[in-house]
């Protein structure tokens, strides 16, 4: 008797147990979907993104903006100010195209003095020589040999032929150097070169373009980090490299260890005078960045950039909004119509049995057939793949749900009302238009907003019958051109903003972002079709 | 007439005419209202035709594939059932053998349904017979929102969320592979599975649990013994449409399961990428040129797909149709 007991006990709890379960399951999934999403649009936005406001948008006040800049800008000039001078030293590109275009200046400024022929040639001959020998010193590795070309240089300082001429730049160029090369191990330039290439990717994406350089033409590169969560993100980058030292145990396996750059033993620039820069970055970021929180609800309105950089969901919202109502517009009539005939007309013969099997086949099709189905029939049919045909194909999809729906709507008006209106006289189809009809319409209503839903979140039918990654956004109007242009949508865009596109996923913020706001629209349908429900359910009971 | 229906105290003072209909009358209403049922009918037609557009459209796409140049139709098919090499994109001996393609379909849809029938078959017991109104009343919300919620972002879940968990906590080589698949899947099955399950389990009947509770027996042999065998065809629909979904799935599948078109060997090991039917069709139709030989081969593989769930389908409606019979 116990045994049994216990285990009718232990039935009961795993019964339990498998809806809890899937209440955690839900959480599971919601829960972080929803908390990281929600970072698209509460967030806290650095004086970056209100210029990529100002620049792609047009939205904000230019004098505030102006103001917050300047007062950003002189934050950021000392730690700009030694990235540049510690990159000429490394940058030999730099210092020589430098210097090869002061000797093509002073070529010209010669020739604009009109000096003799054989001035000008001596001078140029001279000219050359203090280049290539400025050149040298920049190139080669060895210090003293550095230090003795520089000593040519240096010699030809006071020669009077260069005092008032462009070339003078040279002269300036190599006591630059010169003190350079007391810091810097030239033996590692190489080494330097390629980690302050890192060191200045990182910069940009703090700050955006570094002065002197020219507006990028892509948009991302455009501004430096528009959210304080990226800015930290960066900075850690900034500031830290990945070395990869044998371990300690015995296989002596080469794992990852994070240290700061400035760090005086092992840090790569520990010893050079770019050490300052990553501490004055890292306790100023908040005074070059000005991190304040934001709501930033554009995004559900706003355009997106290549890639989804910036810019927010605004045209898939309204091109799901546009292809969920189309297909409403087909599916709707014609599956309040199907519902109406096999609950008032049809008989239960085998026409009926034959029509319900197509239904229920209707509704077990994958959804990838119909995306089948839509480019061998409606694409071909419109012509191209195009907001119409995606449309067409969406309504198919959702077809038998409208009919199910409607069907057990029309099927829960009582009886009696159907009576009273025909013993009155109506005939059997105005009794549904008049009494059965708005009698049923909230279950009807139900059905539709759940296939709403539906429609929405469906993307495989969509894939090859006009939902686009990038296009224009569809120009609504009395004119229906529009039907015949493919859109973007949400759900496309989900799958296409997570696998699909590379830049997206230095952006995860409006990756997810985009999949919170198709969750929400799905919900939020949801939760208005169980509402409705609620308050007939309640109407039925006679509260 | 409608006047009269308002104004019902004083209606036959309000008759615009009489009652009594005139012949021309009587032709008219006939005829309206056979006009109205036959208009009806027709609309009703558009779902028969378009399961038969679907099945047409679909066959002429995938005819050429079958039927095209370069080998008969016979070797053809035997090399699409049996090969399980898929290279339809190699330049002189392309290869379109799609059992490895078959069978990651099957590798997710089993493993998800290793999951979900149990889970989904105890929650529906627990809805039917254990949990109290008030407590169905929030759990059936819950289920309808976990079907409700698009298939794309439980893609996305799988790439963002469970693929980095997989890796990171179980070593997988990947975190997309068959068993991140079938988790997801069968996540998207179970509401089915509920619903269908729980009908089949309420249809069964007051009488003949206060039957069994009356010898004495518990809740639990109540229901393993009576309730379910009674139900079992209910449950077996529910098994069914469960199947039904998680082979029809395409972008939970397409972005989780990582699409490698192969047999997992050892054949237990979930840690490996498998690709589907479904993944093949989204995610190779969209770079084919039209009119290829690939290009029809997905249709192919489409049509496999339809007649499969097609014959599925067939088989629930079988199963429901014995559940709703009246017991002797």
């Amino acid at each position: 008797m116990l045994w049994r007991q216990i285990k009718n006990i232990v039935f009961t709890v795993f019964c339990s147990g498998s809806v809890l379960l899937l209440a955690a399951a839900l959480l599971f999934f919601l829960v972080p979907m929803i908390w990281k999403g929600s970072q698209a649009v509460f967030f806290r936005k650095t004086v970056e993104f209100d210029k990529m406001q100002m620049e792609l948008f047009r939205r904000g006040h230019p004098a505030v903006l102006e103001k917050i800049t300047a007062q950003t800008n002189q934050a950021r000039q000392p730690a700009l100010a030694l990235l540049d001078h510690f990159s000429r030293g490394v940058d030999t590109t730099l210092l020589s195209k430098e210097a090869r275009s002061a000797y093509q200046q002073f070529g010209r400024h010669l020739r604009y003095r009109e000096v003799s022929d054989e001035e000008y040639t001596r001078l140029r001959e001279e000219a050359k020589d203090i280049r290539d020998a400025f050149l040298k010193a920049v190139e080669t590795t060895d210090k003293t040999e550095a230090e003795s070309f520089l000593d040519l240089v240096d010699a030809q300082q006071n020669n009077p032929s260069f005092q008032d001429s462009p070339f003078r730049i040279v002269f300036s160029l190599s006591k630059d150097y010169r003190q350079i090369l007391q810091d810097i191990d030239l033996s590692r330039r190489s080494e330097y070169a390629a980690e302050l290439d890192i060191v200045k990717t990182e910069m940009r994406k703090l700050f955006g373009p570094l002065p002197g350089e020219s507006v990028p033409p892509l948009a991302q590169d455009r501004f430096g980090a528009t959210r304080w969560d990226v800015a930290q993100k960066h900075l850690r980058y900034l500031i830290y490299q990945t070395k990869w030292v044998p371990s300690e145990q015995e296989d002596h396996r080469l794992i990852a260890r994070q240290i700061r750059r400035d760090d005086p033993e092992e840090g790569i620039f520990g010893k050079t005078e770019l050490a300052p820069l990553f501490s004055m970055v890292e306790q100023n970021l908040a005074a070059m960045l000005q991190p304040r929180p934001t709501i930033y609800w554009q995004y559900f309105l706003d355009d997106s950039t290549a890639g989804h950089y910036f810019g927010g969901a605004g045209p898939e919202i309204l091109g799901t909004l546009l292809l969920t109502v189309l297909s409403m517009c087909f599916a709707v009539p014609l599956g309040v119509l199907s519902a109406a005939y096999l609950v008032e007309y049809a008989a239960d013969g085998i026409i009926t049995r034959v029509i319900r099997t197509c239904i229920n086949t209707l509704a077990g099709v994958p959804s990838i057939v119909y995306g089948l189905f839509g480019l061998a029939f409606f694409v071909l049919m419109v012509g191209k793949p195009c907001i119409l045909s995606a449309s067409l194909t969406l309504g198919l999809l959702v077809l038998p749900v409208i009919i199910r729906a409607s069907e057990e709507a029309i099927r829960a008006v009582p009886q009696s009302y159907k009576e009273a209106s025909l013993a009155l006289g109506a005939g059997k189809f105005r009794t549904f238009l008049t009494v059965t009809l708005p009698a049923a319409g909230p279950g009807i209503l139900t059905g539709i907003i759940l296939s709403l839903s539906r429609a929405a979140g469906e993307t495989a039918p969509i894939l090859f019958a006009g939902a686009v990654a990038l296009g224009p956004i569809p120009n609504v109007g009395l004119h229906p051109k529009w039907l015949f242009q493919p859109t973007r949508a949400l759900s496309y865009g989900c799958y296409d903003i997570t696998v699909g596109d590379r830049l997206a996923m230095q952006v995860p913020h409006n990756q997810f972002g985009m999949v919170m706001t198709l969750i929400l629209l799905v919900l939020l349908l949801n939760l208005a079709a169980i509402f409705l429900r609620w308050r007939m359910s309640r109407k039925l009971q006679g509260i | 007439m409608t006047t009269a229906v308002s104004q019902f105290d004083d209606a036959a003072v309000r008759f615009p005419r009489p009652l009594r209909l005139t012949f021309r009358d009587d032709l008219r209403s006939t005829l309206l209202s056979w006009l109205v049922k036959s208009f009806l009918f027709v609309v009703t037609f558009c779902s028969v035709a378009a399961v038969l557009l679907i099945f047409v459209f679909v066959i002429r796409q995938a005819a050429p594939f079958f039927m095209g140049d370069g080998g008969s139709a016979q070797e053809r098919i035997r090399e699409f059932f049996t090969s399980r090499r898929w290279f339809p994109e190699h330049q002189a001996h392309p290869e379109y053998g799609i059992l490895a393609i078959i069978a990651g379909s099957f590798y997710v849809t089993i493993a998800s349904l290793l999951i979900a029938v149990p889970t989904g078959l105890l929650a529906a017991i627990f809805l039917s017979d254990i949990a109290s109104f008030r407590v169905r009343q929030i759990c059936k919300p819950l289920i309808e929102i976990l079907a409700a919620i698009p298939s794309v972002a439980y893609g996305v879940f799988a790439v963002m969320v469970v693929a980095p968990w997989l890796q990171k906590n179980l070593g997988f080589p990947t975190g997309t592979n068959a068993l991140n698949a079938s988790i997801i899947l069968s996540m998207m099955a179970m509401p089915t599975i509920i619903s269908i399950a729980e009908d089949a389990l309420t249809a069964v009947g007051r009488e003949i649990r206060e039957a069994s509770y009356g010898l004495g027996a518990t809740r639990a042999e109540t229901i393993l013994r009576i309730v379910i065998p009674a139900a079992h065809s209910g449950i077996l629909a529910a098994v069914i449409l469960g199947m039904m979904r998680a082979v029809g799935e395409t972008m939970v599948v397409w972005m989780a399961s990582g699409n490698a078109a192969q047999i997992p060997s050892p054949w237990w090991d979930l840690s490996q990428s498998v690709r589907t039917m479904t993944a093949t069709i989204a995610g190779e139709l969209g770079e084919v040129p039209q009119g290829t030989i690939h290009f029809h081969s997905l249709f192919a593989i489409g049509l496999v797909l339809l007649i499969f769930t097609f014959c599925l389908n067939l088989l629930s409606e079988h199963f429901i149709m014995q559940m709703k019979k009246p017991k002797r």
